[in-house]
C-alpha cells in the first residue's frame, strides 16, 4: 500500500517538479529578456589605456591662416601657398619628425582624383626636408587594401623617391581613444602609433564630391585615422566629420582643387567626373579651408552641416573671408 | 472500481501530455539558445573587433567565392591582382561613401578584377561587376551615375564610354571598366572585355524597362533617362521615378513619371509632392484642373499631375511654354500607351 502510494505520489511529484522547473526556466527566460542589455559590457580598454592625439598645431598669425593659389601646376601652387602662410619654416623646424596624411583611400590611379596627387604629396615631403625635418613619414589607413592603394595611386613611389617612409596600417598601430564631449568617438580604435612620436602633422586632401557627406575635403580626410567598423559612422556622417575636426589638430592642411571631382564621389571612376579648377588651398584651419573648398563644388556652407558643427565646437571658422586669405595666381607660362 | 481505474488512466494520459508539452517547450528554449548563440556578433558585446577585423578590412576580400573574371582578360594584358568579392556587409570597404547608393538599390554582390598591360605597367584597368538583382536596379545605378557628354554605345541597350572607361548594364549587372589612363589601347582592350562579358556572363541582356516606353520620343535627349528608386528631387515620397530630358531649341525640359500601385496612392503622392514644393519655397500658380498643379519654384516651373496610377510632370523648367508642350506630349503618350488611363 505504502509502495503504491509512493509510486502514485512519485509520479505526481515528478510532474509537479517538472512543471515547477519549466515555470522556473520560463521565469528565468523572461527575467533575462527584461534584463538584456543589447550593448553588452563595455570594451575591455580601461580609461587609463585610452590614448589622445597630440595637438600639432602652430601658433596662429593674423592674416596667415589661409592661402588660396590658382594655377595648374600643383608643385608651384603648393610652394606658393605655403610661402604665403610664412614659409615651410613656420611649420617644420630642424630635426623634427613630420607625418603627412594624404587621402589614399582607394586603389585608384591619380588621374581620377579620388586620392591625393602623388606629385603634390612628394613636393610637401621635399619641403619638409628642406626645412630640416629629420624624418618624414607618409601614412593612411585606406578603405581598400593599403599596399594596393599606395602603389596604384602612385603615392608610395613618389614619396619614397622624395625620401619619406611609407607606414602601412597594422593591427598593433591602432589604439582606443575617446573624444572628450564626443558623441561618436568613444572608446574607438584609431590609427595612433605613427602619430605618437611625431612633432608635426600635415593633411593633404583632394576636393571631391561625396555621395554621403556632400563633399570630401580636409576634415573628411581624417576619417582615415579611424579603425574598426568605421562605416557605421556613415549613418551620422556630419557628426563624425565634425568630431574628427575636433580630435585632430594638424599643423597644416592642404586642399587640392587643381581638378575637382564634381560628381560620383568619393570614388569617381571617370575623368569626366572632374573639372579643372586650378586652385590649391593651404590653411591652419580645416574648417576655413573646407568652407572655401565647398564653393568650388558649387555648394554653400549650409549644404554641408558638418562645417557648422565643427565651427560651433571651436574647430575653426566657416567665415574664411574674415581670415583675410592670402591670394596668388601662378600663370601657366610660369611653369 | 472500473470508473476509478478509468479516471486513473485518464489522469495518467493527461499527465503524459502535459509532460510532453513541457519537454517540448524546454527543447524549444534550448533550440532557441543554440540558434541565437551561433549568430554571435562580437562587436555587440564590446569585444574589440577592430583588430580582429583589420586584416580582413585591409585585404578587402572575401576569399570563399570567386567568379571567373580572369577569363575576361583581354589580349596583351595579365591580371594585376586577385579577384575580389564584396557583399552588402563590406561593400563600403571598396567604394566607401558610394556604397549607400548601391545598397539602397538592392545590391547583391560586387566582383572586381584588375588587368595590366604586359608591356606598360601604367596601363591598367579595373573591372567592376555589380550584381543588382534586376535589370531595373542595374539601370537605376547606371543612370544615376551616368556622366554627361559621353559617347553612347548603340550596340547595347544602356552603355557609354568616356575617355578612360566603359559603363553598361548587362541584365542584372551594372558593369564598369575604369582605366588608369586616357588611352586608345586601354579602350580597345576594354572592348574585348565587354565582348567576353556579353558572350559568357549569363544575363537577360535584352530585358526591357517598360516604363521608359511611356516617354514620348520626340526631342528626347538620347541616354538622358534615369531611374531614381527613392528620394527623387529630394522628396522622400517620390519613389521609382523615371526622368527624361527633352531638348527643344536651346532649352532642356525635364519630365518625370512614377507609377504607383493604385490610383489612390498616386493621388496621395501627388498631393504630398505638391505640398513638399510649397513647404520648400514654391508658390502656387492658378489652375482649373484638380489633377494638375503648377508651382513657381524659385523662378522655375514645376508641373505635378496625376492620372490613374501615374504621378508625372515637369521639373524645374525655365520656359513655361516649352514645359507645357512637353507635358502635353507626355499626357498623350501616357494615354496612348496605357488602358488604365483611358479608363480613368
Amino acid at each position: 500500500m505504502t509502495e503504491q502510494r509512493n509510486y502514485d505520489l512519485g509520479r505526481r511529484e515528478f510532474l509537479s517538479r517538472l512543471s515547477k522547473t519549466g515555470i522556473a526556466i520560463a521565469g528565468c527566460g523572461v527575467a533575462a529578456y527584461l534584463l538584456y542589455d543589447p550593448k553588452g559590457p563595455r570594451p575591455g580598454v580601461k580609461a587609463e589605456d585610452l590614448v589622445t592625439l597630440a595637438d600639432f598645431s602652430v601658433p596662429q598669425k593674423d592674416g596667415q591662416t589661409i592661402s588660396i593659389v590658382q594655377g595648374p601646376d600643383r608643385v608651384k601652387t603648393v610652394d606658393k601657398a605655403i610661402e604665403l602662410l610664412g614659409g615651410i619654416e613656420r611649420f617644420v623646424k630642424k630635426g623634427e619628425t613630420v607625418a603627412i596624411k594624404p587621402n589614399v583611400a582607394f586603389a585608384s590611379p591619380p588621374m581620377l582624383g579620388a586620392t591625393a596627387h602623388p606629385e603634390l604629396v612628394a613636393e610637401v615631403v621635399r619641403l619638409c626636408y628642406k626645412a630640416g625635418a629629420k624624418h618624414v613619414i607618409v601614412t593612411d589607413n585606406p578603405i581598400n587594401d593599403p599596399a594596393s592603394c599606395f602603389t596604384l595611386s602612385g603615392i608610395g613611389r613618389a614619396v619614397s623617391q622624395a625620401g619619406a617612409k611609407v607606414v602601412l596600417p597594422k593591427d598593433h598601430l591602432f589604439k582606443h581613444t575617446t573624444l572628450a564631449g564626443g558623441k561618436l568617438i568613444k572608446n574607438w580604435p584609431i590609427f595612433f602609433e605613427p602619430f605618437k612620436e611625431i612633432d608635426k602633422l600635415i593633411g593633404i586632401a583632394p576636393l571631391k564630391h561625396h555621395h554621403r557627406a556632400g563633399a570630401s575635403m580636409t576634415m573628411k580626410n581624417w576619417y582615415g585615422l579611424l579603425g574598426g567598423r568605421r562605416n557605421v559612422f556613415h549613418q551620422d556622417i556630419n557628426t563624425i566629420i565634425a568630431e574628427l575636426a575636433i580630435m585632430v589638430k594638424p599643423t597644416l592642411v592642404i586642399l587640392d582643387a587643381t581638378y575637382v571631382m564634381m560628381t560620383n564621389g568619393p570614388t569617381g571612376g571617370s575623368v569626366s567626373d572632374l573639372k579643372q579648377a586650378n586652385t590649391l588651398i593651404a590653411s591652419t584651419d580645416c574648417v576655413a579651408a573646407d568652407s572655401y573648398g565647398c564653393s568650388l563644388l558649387e555648394l554653400t556652407v549650409s549644404d554641408l552641416p558638418y562645417l557648422a558643427k565643427a565651427e560651433k565646437a571651436g574647430a575653426g571658422t566657416t567665415d574664411y573671408q574674415s581670415l583675410k586669405p592670402k591670394l596668388a595666381v601662378i600663370q601657366e607660362s610660369q611653369r | 472500481m472500473g470508473s476509478n481505474r478509468h479516471r486513473v488512466r485518464q489522469k495518467a494520459g493527461l499527465e503524459s501530455v502535459v509532460s510532453i508539452c513541457i519537454l517540448a517547450i524546454l527543447f524549444l528554449i534550448g533550440l532557441g539558445v543554440f540558434v541565437k548563440q551561433s549568430d554571435y556578433d562580437m562587436s555587440r558585446f564590446g569585444i574589440d573587433t577592430a583588430s580582429i577585423e583589420l586584416s580582413s578590412q585591409q585585404s578587402g576580400l572575401i576569399r570563399e567565392k570567386k567568379p571567373d573574371l580572369v577569363s575576361l582578360r583581354p589580349a596583351g594584358f595579365k591580371t594585376l591582382s586577385e579577384a575580389e568579392i564584396y557583399n552588402p556587409e563590406n561593400l563600403y570597404e571598396k567604394i566607401n561613401g558610394k556604397a549607400p547608393l548601391y545598397l539602397e538599390s538592392s545590391f547583391v554582390e560586387l566582383f572586381t578584377q584588375r588587368f595590366v598591360n604586359n608591356e606598360d605597367e601604367n596601363l591598367w584597368m579595373e573591372l567592376f561587376v555589380y550584381d543588382m538583382a534586376t535589370t531595373r536596379n542595374a539601370f537605376s545605378v547606371y543612370s544615376v551615375q551616368k556622366r554627361d557628354e559621353v559617347e553612347l554605345l548603340p550596340s547595347m541597350q544602356f552603355a557609354y564610354k568616356t575617355s578612360n572607361g566603359l559603363y553598361f548594364v548587362h541584365g542584372k549587372y551594372y558593369v564598369e571598366l575604369v582605366g588608369s589612363a586616357e588611352s586608345a589601347e586601354l579602350l580597345q582592350a576594354m572592348g574585348q572585355v565587354v565582348d567576353k562579358i556579353s558572350s559568357t556572363l549569363p544575363a537577360d541582356k535584352d530585358a526591357k524597362i517598360d516604363k521608359l516606353a511611356l516617354f514620348p520620343e520626340e526631342d528626347l535627349v538620347l541616354g538622358s533617362t534615369k531611374l531614381y528608386l527613392a528620394n527623387a528631387f529630394g522628396f522622400g515620397g517620390l519613389t521609382d521615378t523615371f526622368i527624361a530630358r527633352y531638348k527643344l531649341g536651346d532649352e532642356i525640359i525635364t519630365a518625370f513619371l512614377s507609377k504607383k500601385d493604385s490610383a489612390a496612392e498616386a493621388i496621395t503622392v501627388f498631393e504630398n509632392y505638391y505640398k513638399f514644393l510649397l513647404d520648400n519655397g514654391g508658390k502656387e500658380l492658378p489652375t482649373t484642373n484638380p489633377k494638375i498643379r503648377f508651382v513657381d519654384f524659385y523662378g522655375t516651373l514645376e508641373i505635378v499631375s496625376v492620372a490613374g496610377p501615374f504621378v508625372f510632370g515637369i521639373h524645374e523648367a525655365e520656359n513655361p511654354q516649352l514645359a507645357a508642350e512637353v507635358q502635353k506630349r507626355l499626357i498623350n503618350k501616357l494615354f496612348e500607351s496605357t488602358k488604365t488611363l483611358q479608363n480613368d
